[in-house]
């Protein structure tokens, strides 16, 4: 059974089409960039302005008030170490949950990714509610840990699970992403060549998906620091950054509340420089 | 050894459903079928990636079916080498190794050494594959599964690793179970061909009888068999035993009249009396200009329609009672025939080269 | 035209980009809000104030038809919002009439109307730790007990917050007990202060604080039960006046900043700014405010409304000065 030799006339090219159609299809083509094009500047001068706007207010003036206000030096690092802990507890917390998403199709899970979620689109105020009822002295959990000796309302753990609860799921629908790009099969080969899960997961699994973890980590960071309406529920006192400036705000004026504002940008900035300074320098040394 | 017991198992699209075979200990396996029949499933549930969820899986005489893939001592080599990209050439050589010596054999013998702490990104198609080859028997695995690991290889680098594969196999006979779309590769690689089309086994054993005896038109189709022919067979009792052309097969029940169109030729087996078709390898056709008396039940007049060479061999049809023929001569042979189309022939084949399914 | 758009693209947008922020840069002065439709009525209501409040707004939106658009918060906020980011209200209610005279006036208003008393109670509830055993006796020594989780308002940024401090000041005087105020205060630490007298009662309704220095208005409210202060302590009568303007404080709000205040009877006050964007509905809604149905059901409310509001100032409409004017209800 062999195959009929093409003929010359299968072969035949389709014709260009005429001048006039090549024309107008490159009009409409300059119009659509045009119109992205715009769209685009004003999307970046949206989004960079506010924050440009803030920084030459009162930055100049936040960076000298630091040396002279110690409630802000306070509340910077508040926030920068409460923050981190929050990021800590959902990278040890969220990494396992991310990694079964991804990897096991169990039923129910698109249920329990929904879930996950949800901590995203509940207004903050009431996330900080949803949090009082369930770890406050009033509740079980949160009579229990009283009794214990350790405060969840009006403390730095009150702040940390606030964070945590609001900005963890970013982390585990980015982390879930990272590991999804990382195909199962590396895994799988490490597997038959002696590893066991774990060990596959460590040596392989994680190397290879490091980059997209970092950046979910820093992504959920930086959510943590931003953080005002839950925190403001369960600890007003100590204050957080974003807390104390509306504090300034409110008490003082504007001219109280920019340099901080200024100053926590600018503060925010470092570590996410550095982190996508980190992932620049991983780029070159791994690719997936 | 492999031997597999009514495995069924699902990933996704992809099924197996009873699938059962074995490869003895130190044998080659070939799996063959088409795209989607579960090849690479079947190689996966093999090797641990995809539970079972019916039958059992023996590995070296052990039922392995509840242990884990690292515990199975196989190997497997896919298509695509998946080459771990954060280490080196050598790390990913020894990964499974027990010692990093073990590991630098192995490399030597793949010709890969040189590139030892070179990062894998930097490598061709052809050293990714040898590099995933000595990965994977470095460990001394006792089955490698190998999921056409040749396929996307240029010609030359095909044949080095074919070359080297095979060496090494013939000095340590584990055994191996190797998915190919490829039947000529299967058939001169393989000790036992299992046959698979959509999760099921269509046929399994050796290669040569697989091809011989296709259990359908389907797989005597897929194989590339040339002539198969739907007709309705008759067996002849009359003529009883004794009726052989010194084959071997001296004693067979009966001969077989096999009718196709308006062509009519014997064959010998047991056939129930009815519809039946009929495969015959188009390089058991001879072709002569006039016919001989000779020991072949099947000779018939016809004319060539077409030529179809291809290298050393030539396909020519022969248009035969209305029936195309394919008969696979040396070029070399139409050549000082004079073989055209339109040219008289005799086409002329054996009763036993006839398989009927 | 290819070569164009390859060149052409690139500029164009940056060219864009620049117009864009031209025509940004030069907008004009600071913004106004401006009346988008006929009937709008913009309120700024200090927290304690809110929920009294609901009802009167509701029942003057379905009379009229006008949309009200209610923000509730600190009194200090409500100011701020005024004085530094330029968004004006058409009526504002204040817990501390203060306020006015003191950031408002006389460039954001030029008069303002007493409208309501208030007193400072101790409140709580019957889950409270101690609570079968408090009474108006024995209130300074629970509220220094360390099992008991005291609150209080920030006094940065809500006068409920200073008047705490104020009360507590007073309660020593009236008890004879020097050092009390700073006791009671170091037993109301700041992990337990909230921004003002609404989140501070949310804390306590949850259980998670034991005793809060709160308005009364806001404990009725919310049916907590509370410890009367005697009239020389609770800064509730205006007859004692005198004896309130013994207590001081200072509050510092920034390490350059610090604010003193003197005690003075709770009054609240209410205006409508200069520049409001809908004078004439804040007048009918003023008008309304002040009449029987609208004080009957702020008292049921459990706000200590007074007979006729008190004017102070220049300029205030003729509904608020007839108001005044009148027979005290």
């Amino acid at each position: 059974m062999t195959q009929p030799v093409p003929s010359l006339a299968d072969l035949q090219v389709t014709s260009e089409p005429p001048e006039s159609r090549r024309g107008s299809g490159a009009v409409a083509r300059a119009a659509a960039t045009v119109v992205v094009a715009l769209a685009a500047s004003l999307f970046l001068l949206f989004m960079l302005a506010p924050v440009i706007g803030l920084v030459s207010a009162g930055g100049a003036r936040g960076m000298g008030a630091l040396t002279r206000d110690a409630e802000l030096r306070a509340a910077l690092t508040l926030t920068a170490a409460t923050a981190t802990i929050a990021t800590l507890l959902g990278v040890v917390g969220g990494t396992p949950v991310a990694y079964l998403l991804a990897r096991r199709a169990f039923r129910g899970r698109a249920l329990v990714a929904t879930l996950l979620d949800l901590p995203l689109v509940i207004p903050h105020p009431v996330a900080g509610i949803a949090l009082l009822l369930v770890l406050g002295r009033a509740s079980p959990l949160g009579g229990a840990l009283y009794a214990a000796g350790l405060r969840v309302a009006g403390s730095p753990t009150g702040i940390v699970c606030a964070m945590l609860f609001v900005s963890a799921p970013l982390y585990v629908s980015a982390a879930r992403e990272a590991f999804v790009r990382v195909d199962a099969r590396y895994e799988f080969v490490a597997r038959t060549l002696g590893d066991s899960s774990w060990r596959a997961f460590r040596r392989i699994t994680l190397p290879l998906s490091a980059r997209g973890l970092t950046a979910a980590a820093v992504v959920m960071w930086a959510r943590a620091v931003s953080e005002f309406g839950a925190i403001v529920v369960l600890t007003y006192n100590p204050k957080v950054a974003s807390v104390l400036s509306y504090d300034r705000f409110t008490s003082v004026g504007l001219s109280d509340a920019l340099p901080v504002a200024a100053v926590l940008v600018v503060f925010a900035l470092v570590p996410l420089l550095a982190l996508r300074g980190l992932r620049a320098a991983r780029e070159e040394r791994e690719s997936v | 050894m492999i031997s597999i017991d009514r495995l069924t198992a699902r990933a996704g699209r992809f099924t197996l459903d009873d699938v059962s075979f074995d490869v003895p200990q130190g044998a080659y396996g070939v799996v063959i079928g088409p795209a989607g029949a579960g090849k690479t499933t079947l190689l996966e549930t093999i090797a641990g990636a995809i539970p079972a969820s019916r039958g059992r899986i023996h590995l070296g005489g052990e039922d392995v079916t509840a242990i884990p893939p690292e515990q199975r001592r196989l190997g497997i080599v896919y298509q695509h080498a998946y080459l771990f990209p954060h280490l080196t050439v050598f790390e990913n050589v020894g990964y499974g190794a027990s010692t990093p010596v073990v590991a630098r054999e192995m490399a030597e013998r793949f010709g890969v050494d040189g590139l030892g702490d070179r990062s894998v990104k930097a490598l061709s198609g052809g050293e990714r594959q040898l590099v995933a080859l000595a990965r994977a028997l470095a460990r001394r695995p006792e089955v490698l599964l190998l999921d056409e690991p040749f396929s996307a290889l240029d010609p030359r680098n095909r044949a080095t690793a074919r070359r080297i594969l095979r060496a090494i196999y013939y000095e340590r006979r584990f055994t191996v179970l190797q998915v190919t779309h490829d039947f000529a590769e299967a058939g001169l690689l393989g000790d036992v061909a299992i046959m698979l089309d959509r999760g099921r086994v269509l046929q399994a054993g050796n290669p040569e009888q697989i091809f011989r005896k296709p259990a359908s038109p389907y797989v005597a189709d897929f194989l590339g068999a040339e002539n198969v022919f739907a007709g309705v067979a008759r067996p002849i009792k009359s003529e009883g035993m004794d009726w052989s052309d010194g084959d071997g097969d001296a004693f067979v029940e009966h001969a077989v009249a096999f009718t196709t169109g308006s062509l009519t030729f014997y064959a010998l087996g047991d056939a129930e009396p009815g519809p039946a078709h009929a495969v015959i390898r188009a390089e058991e056709v001879a072709l002569s200009m006039d016919a001989a008396t000779s020991s072949m039940r099947n000779q018939f007049q016809g004319r060539v329609i077409e030529l179809a060479p291809a290298g050393a061999i030539t396909r020519v049809t022969v248009d035969v009672s209305g029936t195309p023929l394919v008969a696979a001569v040396t070029s070399r042979s139409a050549r000082e025939l004079g073989l055209a189309p339109g040219v008289n022939v005799v086409a002329a084949f054996k009763a036993t080269a006839v398989h009927l399914c | 035209m290819t070569r164009f758009l390859r060149r052409g693209v690139p500029r164009l947008s940056a060219l864009s980009f620049g117009v864009v922020v031209l025509a940004t840069a030069c907008r004009g002065d600071a913004s106004r809000s401006r009346a988008t439709a006929a009937d709008t009525l913009v309120v700024y209501v200090a927290a304690s104030l809110a929920r009294p409040l609901q009802p009167v707004l509701d029942s003057f939106a379905a009379r009229t038809g006008a949309v009200v658009q209610r923000e509730s918060g600190a009194s200090l906020e409500h100011a701020r919002k005024i004085t530094e980011l330029g968004r004006v209200p058409d009526v504002l209610l204040l817990a501390d009439h203060e306020v006015f005279p003191r950031l408002l006036m006389p460039q954001h208003a030029t008069w303002y109307a007493q409208f309501a008393r208030n007193r400072m109670v101790v409140a709580y509830t019957p889950r409270s730790t101690h609570a079968g055993e408090i009474t108006a006796a024995n209130w300074t020594d629970i509220l220094q007990r360390g099992d008991v989780e005291v609150g209080r308002t920030d006094p940065n940024l809500a006068p409920a917050g200073y008047r705490t401090l104020l009360m507590l000041q007073l309660a020593e005087r009236h008890a004879h007990r020097p050092g009390l105020a700073a006791a009671l205060l170091a037993n109301a630490p700041a992990r337990n202060m909230r921004a003002n007298a609404a989140d501070l009662a949310a804390l306590l309704a949850a259980g998670e604080l034991d005793y809060i220095y709160e308005y009364q208005s806001v404990a009725e409210a919310n049916g907590f039960p509370f410890v009367p202060l005697p009239a020389d302590v609770d800064l509730g009568d205006p007859a004692h006046a005198a004896d309130y303007g013994a207590a001081r404080v200072e509050v510092r709000a920034s390490p350059e900043r610090s604010v003193e205040y003197v005690g003075e009877p709770i009054l609240y006050g209410l205006s409508i700014p200069s520049n409001a964007p809908h004078p004439a509905t804040a007048r009918r809604f003023l008008a309304m405010m002040f009449s029987t149905d609208a004080l009957r059901a702020l008292r049921s409310a459990h706000v200590d409304m007074l007979g006729t509001p008190v004017v102070v100032g220049t300029g205030a409409p003729p509904e608020v000065n007839d108001a005044a004017r009148s027979v005290p209800r």
